[in-house]
């Protein structure tokens, strides 16, 4: 075979009808990468000997050493048939689930597919995923039974067992395909269906629709594969060989002459040769005769092989090599593998390339073939219709289906569906290249040049070392471009290192008009609204870029390049109907997007990706200081993988979120290896959890009602927790109430902490925005104490939606304990917006209420007035960070129930003087005095309580003393408000997924064990109508969902893909603190509970993570410690 | 038997004493070794698996029970459990490798804890995470000293740390207001306070909206209040200027 030339390529550009751009699709180790091995072997790209072999698309190092393919790459293919020649632009795709992204950006492209199913495996399920990408894609797929020496070789079938299982493969495959059809026409009814309602007013004709007969109206036959059609190659792209039905009919058509078609129509199916009549029956099945494909086909194939690999049988194989007239190397026939004589052989009689190619070239499509469907389905997104686009826009669907390159009024269209980062080096531009006669001459004589510069240097100044080492390397014969000699030069080698040696080619195809290099083009991000860009100016004026629009931007195309597999060659203008790679997009392309030269282009339709990143890890550079490069590598990353979510969390975290273990370990390794290049750990991500409180439960742990029960334990531990823990200041009411005084003794509050009702925390995040408005007011009302005056009320419109919030709350506080208790709210916490309440329930103190925006109740500033603020700033710090494990609480209310002020009117006599004068600003200026206070003192009460104490002392020479009270009112404040909230069962809230799963029916039961495994609970579980799928809809704590999306796909081998959202808090229903406490739980469990609860498991893992103290002993069992003879 | 294991010898290989010195005399009990911190803690509720035997020693190696007359004369009791537990609460014991150990990663952590709770990554306002922490304090050889808080170590390792990775102190969000008369003349004595200045609005008085780091607010403070006579206002807007929420990298 002879190398194409590029120039030949370039011309086949041109021709949009002898283009064919295809992708190669199957499931995982089905023998994609092989097959497009032999078919770049028919182009003398490779060695026919090493065709199957070298995996030439495996370009990645990491794809060699795993065997798998792990993205979708082109290269550019010339094929001869019947005098036409065609190009044939092959992209070749994963088949790992986990890179199931990539298959959507090669389907994306491409016009046609080639569906590899392994007859030995059948139908797997990366099959179906393929086909119904095909299929959402509307692209025309062909069928290649791969694999068929398998049948031979391992399976040892007879021809007619071949032919059953051929027979029951191609069954499998029509039947998804057959599923994929009546969903859709069923889906197609239902809207109808919905629509007719809708139309009938606009005309009858709609109304002649009749659901039932949707069956009859839709044609399916096409859209089967069946051998006599010609859209099934029977192969082995490891031997290399491969058929059509065709090629053998016009074989036989040859010799026996029989006619062709009656032959291609008889050589599948049902028929069997008669040879007395020399006819054609059909019914061989019925009559138990051979059918004609296992006599005529099957039967040559099995006594090739028998011949070369089981009986070694050089005759006779020469004898079959004369008779089919194939003229064999004599090296390759005495070659002692028999896989070397059978490739060889079967390469000239069944070459594959040519079968496939052939199928290729006369039953897909070309690029002017394009489906009107498909080309509205790309130009509507966001389930838009067609029909309400703008006109221009419309008008593009023409040029669209015209798919023409020349003319100047054609628009140019192109669809970027990934980007890919390649070395710098390997860019054609720096490529090593033969030099032409004159370049070479130029070289020398330069060359000459600076050796006598050199010698004349050396001989003034001898010692200088330094220069020469500059010159030392001698531009070889094959170095980059004439003006690359300057790179010898010692600086620009540098500015070379610290450049990432990275670039990104974007992988795209010209969907209408010519792109050259250089052009300015418009890009479309996936939200534009190509109603905003009508009316601009075509891009044949070059605007500048316009202003005003967030989604449209202007770019230059820097390189256009033919994609060789993993060569590339410089292109300078690429027209319609082709694939390409175009450099310096990264700057304006993320992932994918749409390019154009007129505005009214609208993006196209997001990629339909199959899978959704869940595999969540947090990353982190082994050396701290590498932070910049890990951010910059993920960056990169995120940009040159379709399917990956980078994003730092709040707590600070990196995260990488990627499809599946595979798909993360590529990540990983491309992040250490090309885009960080530094060294990463990679940990668990930290999951969030919230603390709250509960009414006392009733059941035990056994489901025993506990009233009836003796609850002296619980009793004792009370008794133990409050004993160890509270100091004298503290005193604790058998209902919860919780009194702490101040160290220095002035204030006395008592709390008491509640379970805010159902709904009610829900209600309260809901309204975070509101809540903010209304801080804002009040704080401004607290700054001028001057309320009549200028203050402005905040817009008509949120004044009522904060009358309806607060109705809405009222509603929601029901029954005697929560009488008046919206009206009592002091504030809301943590951060002033949060979902938990402060309750101001003191006798005969009157705050103003935070409706105040809505109420203009006043009330005068009482004595507790000034110290106000520290009260609601303890409360916010208790709520920020919960006793269980410093999580933020959630649902949790505190009323304030008696506040006492003892000696304060002596502290406030001392600092009299000031406090009149700047009244104004007191409350917010204790507020952060005494913040400063409590962060010191954040990490223990006590130490919080002792720093207070010890700025008393130095504050008391300042004979100010104000400041100091105030803080240790917040400190106590937060304190009683924790000691409350432990006086009540406390619970964690495990943030919960949603979690939808699609599984056929035979994996539902693994889907079950593994959602129960983690802790999951099925919501619902219904049909999909008209498939045999069913969707799951389960809830999964966050906690548990790591590695949850790997194990369900490892358990229902690929079948059931889980998709993730999040979606509320729900309380993990056993205590962290648990310890049996009634008879029962006694006898069920003993004194001493051997297993831990869930909750507990939490709270440990948690506070290990933050450094908190952990309830953990060093040895759990004293006399089980192994003892150390220390021999003397 | 062989004649290399003495059988008439015991050795107290697993044995942890903890001695307390009373009316003269020197009280000695026999524990589980790594139990005694436990127990101290609160961790270990069950007293047998802390003592090896309810005895009271004058010589726990020796195998001296005490006598009960000096029981008596220092403890007023007989009970030898209760003395036991007297023991155990304030006796003076050797810490082992394991506790020591334990406790001293416990104070790292704290450390690290309060660290990432102080400051932030300066190219994105964001904290960092206390994995990230630990390890860059590893790195820099940081030891934990058992005798200091650990809010002061963690001073001292932010300025360790600030010379191997960015990374600063969160600033505090505040807002200035001063009073006309003293607005000029303060103005220039408040900007080394002040980091960042985020807006600031002159009708008669100054109202200014500021970044600072935390350690330098007292001394604002104490300024502010010197000069004016309490006539000028400093509120903390927020205690860590932090970012909220996810970020996506695009």
């Amino acid at each position: 075979m002879r190398h194409i030339e590029l120039e030949k390529l370039r011309e086949l550009q041109r021709n949009p009808s002898n283009i064919r751009n295809i992708c190669i699709l199957a499931h995982v180790d089905h023998g994609k990468t092989t097959l497009a091995d032999s078919l770049i072997a028919s182009n003398g790209i490779i060695s026919n000997r090493l065709a199957g072999k070298l995996r030439y698309m495996d370009s990645l190092k990491e794809e060699q050493i795993r065997g798998i393919t792990m993205k979708s790459s082109s290269i550019s293919l010339f094929f001869n048939m019947d005098e036409r020649e065609f190009l044939v632009n092959l992209i070749d795709s994963p088949g790992h689930v986990d890179f199931s992204s990539e298959v959507s950006t090669a389907v994306r492209l491409c016009d046609g597919a080639l569906v590899v199913v392994d007859v030995v495996e059948g139908v797997c399920p990366q099959t179906h995923v393929v086909l119904r990408q095909a299929w959402l894609e509307h692209i025309r797929p062909c069928l290649v039974l791969n694999k068929i020496d398998r049948l031979i070789t391992e399976l040892k079938l007879t021809p007619s067992e071949a032919h059953v299982q051929i027979q029951k493969v191609l069954e499998q495959v029509n039947a998804v395909t057959g599923s994929l059809f009546s969903s859709k026409v069923l889906e197609e009814n239902t809207d109808k269906e919905s629509n007719c309602k809708s139309s009938e007013r606009e005309g009858p004709l709609n109304t002649l629709y009749d659901w039932s007969a949707g069956f009859e109206e839709m044609d399916d036959s096409s859209l089967y594969f069946s051998p006599d059609q010609g859209n099934v190659v029977f192969a082995s792209a490891l031997d290399g060989w491969g058929f059509c039905v065709e090629h053998f009919a016009r074989l036989y058509a040859q010799k026996t002459g029989v006619k062709m078609e009656v032959l291609r129509k008889t050589l599948w199916g049902d028929f069997y040769l008669d040879p007395k009549a020399k006819k054609m029956m059909k019914g061989a099945q019925a009559k138990g005769k051979k059918p004609v494909f296992v006599q005529l086909v099957l039967e040559n194939v099995w006594a090739l092989y028998d011949a070369i690999i089981n009986r070694r049988d050089k005759d006779k194989v020469e004898k079959m090599v004369a008779s089919q007239g194939l003229k064999i190397p004599t090296r390759d026939m005495k070659h002692a593998d028999p896989k070397v004589v059978l490739s060889s052989i079967c390469s000239q009689w069944l070459p594959l390339a040519h079968a496939v190619l052939s199928m290729v070239c006369s039953k897909l499509p070309s690029p002017l073939e394009i489906n009107v469907e498909r080309v509205e389905r790309l130009l509507c997104p966001h389930l838009r219709r067609f029909e309400s686009l703008p006109i221009e826009t419309q008008a593009l669907k023409e040029s669209f289906l015209a798919c023409r390159s020349e003319g100047s009024d054609v628009p140019v269209i192109v669809f970027v569906s990934k980007q890919f980062a390649v070395d710098v080096k390997s860019l054609p531009q720096n490529q090593p290249r033969p030099l032409t006669q004159d370049e070479l001459s130029q070289r020398k004589e330069q060359a000459k040049r600076r050796h006598a510069d050199r010698l004349a240097r050396k001989r003034s100044t001898s010692k200088d070392r330094a220069e020469s080492s500059s010159p030392a390397r001698e531009p070889g014969l094959l170095t980059g471009h004439g003006e690359d000699v300057n790179m010898e030069q010692p600086g620009s080698t540098d500015t070379g290192d610290e450049d990432p040696a990275q670039c990104f080619i974007a992988f795209a195809r010209v969907y209408s008009g010519t792109v050259k290099r250089g052009q300015r083009l418009y890009v479309m991000g996936p939200k534009y609204n190509p109603v905003n860009g009508v009316q601009l100016p075509e891009s044949y004026a070059l605007p500048e870029c316009p202003t005003g629009m967030n989604h449209l931007r202007l770019c230059v195309l820097d390189d256009l390049f033919l994609l060789m597999g993993r060569e590339l060659e410089v292109l300078e203008e690429v027209p319609a109907g082709n694939v390409l790679g175009i450099g310096g997009l990264e700057e304006h392309v993320l992932k994918s997007a749409t390019l154009s030269s007129t505005a009214a282009c609208p993006p196209f339709l997001p990629l339909n990706l199959e899978v959704l990143p869940i595999v969540r890890v947090a990353v982190e550079p082994t050396h701290p200081s590498q932070m910049a490069q890990l951010v910059r590598g993920m960056r990169l990353l995120n940009q040159a993988d379709s399917c990956v979510e980078v994003l730092i969390q709040e707590s600070g975290e990196h995260v990488l979120v990627t499809a599946g273990e595979v798909h993360l370990q590529r990540c990983l390794d491309d992040l250490r290896q090309r885009f960080a290049k530094i060294e990463i750990d990679v940990s668990a991500p930290i999951i969030p959890f919230r603390e709250t409180i509960i009414r006392r439960p009733k059941v035990d742990m056994v489901n025993e009602d506990m009233g009836s029960q003796n609850l002296f334990a619980i009793q004792r531990r009370r008794g133990a927790k409050t004993e160890g823990r509270l100091s004298e200041d503290i005193r604790v009411e058998g209902d919860g109430l919780v009194t702490v005084t101040t160290p220095g003794k002035e204030c006395t509050v008592s709390v008491r902490a509640l379970p805010l009702p159902e709904g009610v925390p829900h209600l309260l995040e809901e309204s975070v925005e509101l809540i903010r408005s209304i801080e804002q007011f009040n704080s401004t009302l607290h700054e001028s104490q001057d309320v009549s005056s200028t203050q402005e009320l905040p817009e008509q419109n949120t004044l009522d939606a904060i009358r309806n919030f607060k109705r809405d709350l009222e509603d929601r506080f029901q029954g005697m304990k929560w009488k008046n208790a919206v009206s009592q709210i002091c504030s809301f916490g943590p951060r002033r917006c949060g979902p938990n309440l402060l309750l101001n329930r003191v006798e005969g103190y009157t705050r103003p209420s935070v409706w105040q925006c809505i109420e203009n109740i006043r009330c005068s500033a009482g004595t507790y007035r000034d110290y106000d603020n520290s009260i609601v700033s303890g409360f916010q710090l208790a709520t920020l960070a919960g006793p269980i494990c410093e999580e933020p609480m959630r649902g949790v209310c505190f009323s304030l129930e008696r506040w006492e002020t003892r000696g304060v009117q002596t502290v406030r006599s001392v600092s009299e003087g000031i406090a009149e004068v700047k009244l104004a600003s007191l409350p917010s200026g204790d507020e952060q005095q005494s913040d400063t206070d409590s962060e010191c003192g954040r990490s223990t009460a006590k130490e919080g309580g002792s720093v207070a104490g010890s700025e008393r002392s130095d504050e008391g020479i300042r004979s100010d003393r104000y400041g100091s009270c105030s803080g240790q009112l917040i400190s106590t404040m937060k304190d009683a408000c924790r000691f409350a909230f432990q006086m009540k069962p406390q619970r964690m809230m495990a943030a919960m997924y949603t979690c939808e799963i699609q599984a056929t029916a035979d994996v539902l039961g693994k889907v079950y064990a593994v959602l129960s495994r983690r802790e999951g609970r099925v919501i619902c579980e219904e049909m999909r109508q008209g498939s045999a799928v069913f969707s799951i809809r389960a809830s999964l704590p966050v906690a548990e969902s790591f590695g949850f999306a790997e194990e369900i796909r490892k358990r229902t081998s690929g079948l059931a893909s889980p998709q993730l959202v999040f979606s509320h808090w729900e309380v993990v229903t056993s205590d962290p603190y648990w310890v049996p406490t009634t008879e029962e739980e006694y006898l069920h469990f003993g004194e001493k509970a051997d297993s831990e609860t869930q909750a507990k498991k939490y709270v440990m893992a948690v506070r290990k993570r933050k450094g908190l103290l952990v309830e953990e002993q060093v040895v759990e069992h004293a006399e089980k410690q192994r003892t150390h003879a220390r021999k003397k | 038997m062989s004649i290399f294991t003495p059988t008439n010898q015991v050795r107290l290989t697993n044995v942890a004493v903890v001695r307390m010195k009373k009316s003269g005399k020197r009280f000695e009990i026999a524990c589980y070794k790594n139990k005694v911190l436990s127990w101290r803690n609160e961790l270990e509720r069950d007293l047998d698996e802390v003592l090896q035997t309810h005895a009271v020693f004058i010589n726990v190696s020796k195998g001296q029970v005490a006598k009960r007359e000096d029981l008596m004369k220092a403890f007023g009791t007989e009970d030898t459990t209760e003395i036991c537990k007297k023991i155990l609460a304030k006796g003076e014991l050797q810490v082992s490798e394991k506790e020591r150990a334990g406790q001293l990663d416990q104070v790292f952590k704290d450390v690290a804890r309060i660290v990432a709770d102080m400051c932030v990554n300066p190219a994105n306002k964001r904290p960092y995470p206390p994995g990230v922490l630990e390890r860059a304090m590893k790195d820099i050889h940081f030891s934990v000293k058992p005798g200091r808080s650990t809010k002061q170590q963690a001073l001292e390792v932010i300025r360790q740390l600030k010379e191997t990775m960015p990374i600063e102190r969160a600033l505090m969000r505040l807002r200035v207001q001063v009073g006309a008369a003293d607005a000029q003349r303060l103005r220039p004595r408040i900007t080394p306070f002040i980091k960042v200045v985020e807006s600031e609005t002159w009708n008669d008085d100054l109202e200014l909206e500021c970044l600072a780091d935390p350690g330098s607010f007292r001394e604002l403070s104490e300024l502010l209040s010197k000069e004016t006579r309490g006539r000028a206002s400093l509120d903390v807007l927020s205690l860590k200027e932090v970012e909220e929420g996810d970020e996506k990298l695009e």
